[in-house]
């Protein structure tokens, strides 16, 4: 800290000031929030609207289409929770790397080498439905624990940036389901059962997939409800356990931390495990819930999920509860794009969306933070 | 108001000239009306304890921050100065106490720094060499700044500011990183700079001392008012150390604060008993940095139970790297650590505070605490265990027994929800002394606990310490301010080059000896 | 394996395989060279990927708006300018994590690109070969350095361009400090964070010519696959090369050569050798050269860390 910080609370009543800087209008502070994050979010709605204008299409469609293609149609939200559940997954994964202070972003390969994993086991491993179901959704975890685990044991023991490596394990990832898409003692489905389509797995058995249930007139999977159930499990392990307790002390203070008795690796590589398990488990879900294709694996399956689950983590700003709203959304902005086509404007506008609304929601803290670290300092010179 | 121009007797306006100056920290008052000048060819002693607002002044001078009302003026010009860049433009120049060299690169480019123009490095190499010569300050210009020594780093700083002829020049603090004969030498290079090219210096500083030898008058600040200016000629240190408190210095411990040190007067320790065993064996331990030079060269140290050892040095001989090692931080590479007669293993996360050995760290932002947590939370950080049930913390419970523990500390927050880094310097330090004794600990490490805090903060430190060792607690205390260790220490060890360079009791102390032994003099 | 040897030899001598490799190490080349700037002084660009896209896009739309190549690498900087302005402000004058920032670039170009290809498809063409006299004779070498599409020859002023700047002047020794330690460098009187949007302003410069450039060189054609993770693998190549202008260079042309491969090796007959394998080698590569090396190399000391004047 600098010699002017120092000063600042150095002061007989340093401590009226701080908690008054806290307490400062908390009623003016939400509004400000909110009305920033309003902004923002209209903003990056409007620049997307002149998107599809400027190419010829409606935007009114555009918006209307995305509305009814994800919520308002009957039948649409179920789809959306399902398509949901394996980007909360992901997210949830990603906020216990967060708090440990990692950068994960390999989440899209770790998703794909669990559904790998959690698709041979399922084809092959026999036995009663659920039993079939449960491990192989269990190797779906270890699989993208072991992707995951192989960045974070470079990053403690080589010191190899988890950044730089969870980005460039990504591609081999893809690469080796692709390969693994073409070997019959692998992956790939017998002749019998494929036709003529290359690249594909052999379809889950129908006792071995995710149940689903109708609620309203939606239909979706129960890895949905596993999904909220872990959510809660995730919030209290990372806020309320002694183990969170460590995993944000490494992250906020990896100094402080070893001090205390937390050992980096163990509970560094621990999250990273974590955090690819989570991308696993939503690969075998993807596989085995029946929203992404039919209950087989193919080229590409992963389908962008682990990006979004890892943008929905970062949107939420490590926030549990956050999270489950900015997954819907950006399940919605999948389900909505499906309507698209018969508004004539490309499916991809979507993707355009949600990267804009993202965006927007970075703007807002790094803005609020600016000016709370200038009214902290006052100090009208401090350049940021 | 006393008369700013005090023995100067100049006719031409001051170089640099303070009228009337606030500043405002939220509610906290920086700077109240104060007027300074800074003249030509004078060496201008600003003293003050931490947080008087001297730096808060000085920072205004070099466009860090600026003044909420009042004027400053250059040569009787005024203006407005509102970044470093300015302020360097208007040959204004701060020689700073930490973070202003970049250790990969070499001394000439470190020079360059900052400057404009087009980049000539043989004009740069010698111009270093020029000014080396002409003040004394010999330095290669080809030297990495990491490979150099604190004294030598602020060689490079000092020309650094000369390079660019400045008319100003301000020093922060500049003795804290030197050793007593490097400190010498450096106000022997300051007088030339001033006699020679007249310019006009700020010396800011706590130590009354060092003012008192260096300055050619003298201008004292408290709570952020100006509370007298004088001559240094025939100034009287009681005097003036009044002036800094406010009210009569008689505790050693203050007067340690500022650096003035009379006879001993305490007696050593004495809760020393003689059958007792070392509570902490540091034996022959070797520590190697990255790149491989040495940080610790098997260095030997006991400490006994219920005394305070003091490791004296100049900063930058292993000291760190000691606090690291007995914070489980970092490994021997030799030799072994032992407590209470158990071999500990080091570098092993939280393995020394297991042991029972407690840390008042050098940089308690750095390992001491952290700042994002509450205080609560940062209470707790080592044994959250303790609050918890079945993995599970209970923050009530939590809350409940921090409240206690922010009772019997005295901590100044508020509350234990309160996050870490809205306390001040000091109540950080007492929230790491109460989480570390709260463990009951066999040995206590305190290294610079002092650093940067009031003098209030000092004294609370200090009977800490010494209730600590009343307790039976082994203390060993790292410091760079050699006052501070012969204040409380009842052993002195000298640290130099990452070994132990000797040792003496504190009753029997040779101050020419132990100084001769910081400075590395007889390896 | 032996079928993989010889595979190896007959690449070995096989001149379009050099050919190709320079083209593709070129690309890398452009990007890598910002980045390095860039990461000297302590940014770590992920949306180097989308300054190519973005670059690769707009020389199409310039070309098939004015048929010409220049005004069409003209537009390539513009993009990758424009892509850079949004990385600096929002990671160094705002706060947001640099990664997160460079992410959603990513995604949000990579969209937009796709969504305008698809309502836009712009035409555009190969550009020809342009012979060096004498240089390309050099047996081997010669024809894959110096007859090549003319557009390829733009990375040749800027190898020792971006040296000069690194090395040579104020800047370059400012971007160094403030990457060390941009403490130090405030107080010395550098606006850190300018300096350190300036950089990414270079990269974003120069990875949009080098998008241009590999439309022109590779494909004519744009398609929204065209860079497909090129920008990854050149900062992979910044940090494979230690942070060194050689190294980096030795980076990109290794992993040209790695991707060339991929492309001749199945049109030699090798069959069995599988595309898989050969289309992940660069990263495969990349990780294990980083697991060697990164102990041994010493990083930028401020890399990837923000600068808030008044926090450590």
């Amino acid at each position: 800290m600098s010699d002017v910080g120092e000063h600042i609370v150095t002061g007989i009543d340093e401590d009226e000031v701080a908690s008054a800087a806290l307490q400062r209008s908390k009623f003016g502070i939400t509004t400000e929030v909110i009305g920033l994050y309003v902004l923002c979010l209209f903003v990056a709605l409007a620049l997307a609207a002149i998107c599809v204008a400027a190419t010829g299409g409606s935007w009114t469609n555009v918006y209307t289409a995305i509305l009814d293609g994800s919520i308002r149609k009957p039948g649409r939200w179920g789809l959306t929770l399902g398509i949901s559940a394996p980007i909360l997954l992901v997210a949830l994964g990603t906020i216990v790397n967060g708090r440990a202070g990692l950068v994960n972003i390999g989440q899209e390969s770790q998703l794909v080498i669990g559904s790998c994993f959690a698709a041979y086991v399922a084809v092959r491993l026999g036995g009663p439905g659920p039993f079939v179901l449960i491990i192989a959704m269990l190797c779906g975890v270890i699989g993208g624990a072991l992707w995951a685990g192989i960045a974070g044991a470079l990053r403690y023991y080589r010191n190899v940036p988890e950044v730089l490596s969870t980005l460039l394990l990504g591609t081999v990832a893809a690469n080796l389901m692709g390969w693994g898409l073409r070997k019959p003692w692998l992956l790939l489905a017998p002749a019998a059962g494929r036709a003529n389509r290359n690249q594909v797995s052999e379809p889950l058995a129908a006792d071995t997939r995710i149940p689903r249930v109708t609620w309203f007139g939606n239909e979706f999977p129960i890895s949905v409800l596993v999904a909220l159930g872990l959510t809660l499990i995730v919030w209290v392990v990372l806020d309320r356990s002694v183990f969170g307790f460590r995993l944000r002390m490494l992250g906020r203070n990896p100094r402080t931390a070893r001090r205390a008795g937390v050992a980096e690796r163990r509970y560094g590589i621990g999250a990273m495990l974590a955090s690819g398990g989570f991308a696993g488990l939503a690969g075998g879900a993807m596989l085995a819930g029946g929203d992404f294709g039919n209950y087989q694996l193919v080229a590409n399956f992963g389908a962008g999920i682990g990006f979004a689950g890892l943008l929905a983590a970062l949107v939420a700003r490590q926030r549990v509860v956050i999270l489950i709203f900015v997954a819907f959304l950006f399940g919605c902005m999948r389900t909505g794009s499906g309507f698209l086509r018969a508004t004539g404007v490309s499916g991809r506008i979507a993707d355009v969306v949600q990267g804009l609304l993202v965006l927007a929601m970075l703007l807002p803290p790094a803005i609020l933070y600016v000016r709370e670290r200038r009214r902290a300092l006052s100090a009208s010179s401090t350049r940021v | 108001m006393p008369d700013h121009r005090v023995g100067g007797g100049t006719e031409s306006p001051p170089a640099a000239e303070f009228i009337d100056i606030s500043k405002r920290f939220g509610r906290v008052v920086a700077c109240d009306h104060v007027d300074l000048a800074l003249h030509r060819g004078r060496i201008h002693g600003i003293l003050g304890e931490n947080g008087a607002g001297k730096s808060t002044l000085m920072k205004m001078l070099i466009g860090l921050i600026l003044p909420d009302s009042g004027h400053i003026r250059l040569r009787g010009e005024e203006v407005k100065i509102v970044d470093p860049i300015e302020a360097a433009r208007r040959g204004i120049a701060m020689v700073h106490q930490h973070f202003s060299l970049v250790e990969p690169l070499t001394v000439w480019e470190n020079v360059a720094l900052g400057d404009t123009g087009r980049l000539d490095p043989r004009q740069v190499r010698q111009r270093v060499g020029e000014i080396s010569e002409q003040y004394g300050l010999e330095i290669d210009p080809d030297d990495r700044i990491a490979d150099l020594t604190a004294g030598m780093r602020q060689r490079v700083e000092i020309i650094k500011c000369l390079r660019r002829d400045p008319e100003i020049l301000v020093f922060d603090e500049p003795t804290s990183v030197l050793s007593p004969a490097e400190s010498q030498f450096l106000f022997q290079a300051l007088r030339r700079v001033v006699d020679e090219d007249r310019k006009a210096v700020a010396l800011v500083s706590h130590k009354l001392a060092e003012v008192i030898s260096a300055s050619d008058e003298i201008t004292i600040m408290r709570d952020g008012k100006v509370v007298d200016h004088r001559p240094t000629e025939g100034s009287d240190p009681a005097t003036l150390a009044r002036a800094m408190v406010g009210r009569d210095v008689v505790l050693r411990r203050e007067h340690a604060a500022f650096g003035v040190l009379g006879e001993s007067i305490r007696a050593p320790g004495t809760n020393r008993r003689a059958d007792q065993h070392a509570v902490l064996r540091v034996m022959n331990a070797s520590v190697h940095g990255r790149d491989g030079h040495v940080l610790l060269d098997r260095l030997h140290l006991e400490v006994y139970p219920g005394e305070i050892v003091g490791v004296a040095g100049v900063d930058g001989n292993g000291q760190r790297t000691l606090g690291d090692l007995l914070s489980s931080l970092c490994a021997v590479d030799g030799g072994y650590v032992e407590a209470d007669g158990q071999i500990v293993t080091t570098g092993h996360a939280g393995a020394m505070a297991r042991a029972g050995i407690a840390v008042i760290p050098e940089d308690r932002h750095d390992s001491g605490c952290v700042l994002d947590f509450s205080v609560a939370e940062n209470l707790f950080i080592a044994d959250p265990e303790r609050v918890s049930r079945r993995g599970l913390m209970s923050r009530k419970q939590m809350h409940e027994q921090a409240a206690k523990l922010i009772e019997q500390f005295d901590i100044v927050c508020g509350g234990p929800r309160s996050p870490m880094w809205s306390l001040s310097g000091g109540n950080q330090q007492r929230v790491v002394l109460a989480r570390e004794l709260s463990h009951g600990p066999r040995v206590l490490v305190a290294a610079q606990p002092t650093r940067g805090l009031d003098v209030g903060a000092i004294e609370y430190m200090s009977s800490q310490l010494r209730a600590a060792a009343d307790h039976g607690v082994g203390v060993l205390l790292i410091s760079t301010e050699l006052e501070e260790i012969l204040d409380l220490a009842d052993r002195i060890v000298v640290m130099s080059n990452g070994r132990i360079a000797g040792e003496m009791r504190r009753d029997a102390v040779d101050m020419a000896a132990l100084g001769l032994m910081m400075s590395g003099a007889n390896e | 394996m032996g079928n993989f040897f010889s595979a190896l030899g007959d690449i070995a001598s096989n001149e379009s395989a050099y050919r190709n490799a320079i083209i593709a190490a070129v690309v890398l080349l452009f990007a890598a060279s910002g980045e390095l700037i860039a990461e000297k002084a302590g940014t770590i660009n992920i949306s180097l990927e989308a300054m190519l896209l973005a670059g690769a896009f707009a020389a199409a739309i310039g070309v098939d708006v004015t048929h010409s190549t220049w005004i069409g690498l003209l537009f390539a900087a513009i993009a990758g300018l424009l892509v850079a302005a949004i990385q600096a402000n929002m990671s160094h004058r705002l706060p947001a994590d640099q990664f997160v920032v460079g992410l959603v670039l990513n995604v949000l170009v990579l969209g937009l690109v796709g969504f305008l290809t698809s309502s836009i498809n712009p035409k555009s063409s190969v550009v020809g070969r342009f012979e060096i006299p004498v240089l390309a004779r050099i047996p081997l070498v010669g024809p894959a350095l110096f007859d090549q599409p003319w557009v390829l020859y733009l990375v040749y002023p800027v190898l020792p361009l971006v040296w000069w700047l690194i090395y040579r002047t104020r800047w370059g020794l400012a971007v160094r400090a403030v990457g060390e330690d941009p403490n130090a460098a405030d107080v010395s009187g550098l606006h850190v964070n300018k300096l350190r949007r300036q950089t990414i302003y270079l990269t974003g410069l120069l990875a949009g010519i080098g998008g241009g450039y590999f439309l022109f060189a590779r494909s004519g054609r744009f398609e929204d696959s065209l860079i497909g993770g090129r920008g990854f693998i050149a900062i992979a190549a910044v940090i494979f090369g230690g942070w060194t202008l050689k190294g980096t260079v030795a980076g990109c042309v290794t992993f040209g050569l790695v991707g060339s491969f991929v492309l001749t090796i199945p049109s030699l007959g090798y069959q069995s050798i599988d595309s898989s394998f050969l289309a992940m080698a660069p990263n495969v590569v990349t990780v294990v050269a980083m697991a060697v090396f990164a102990k041994r190399v010493r990083q930028p000391g401020a890399l990837a860390r923000p600068f808030i004047r008044g926090l450590k």
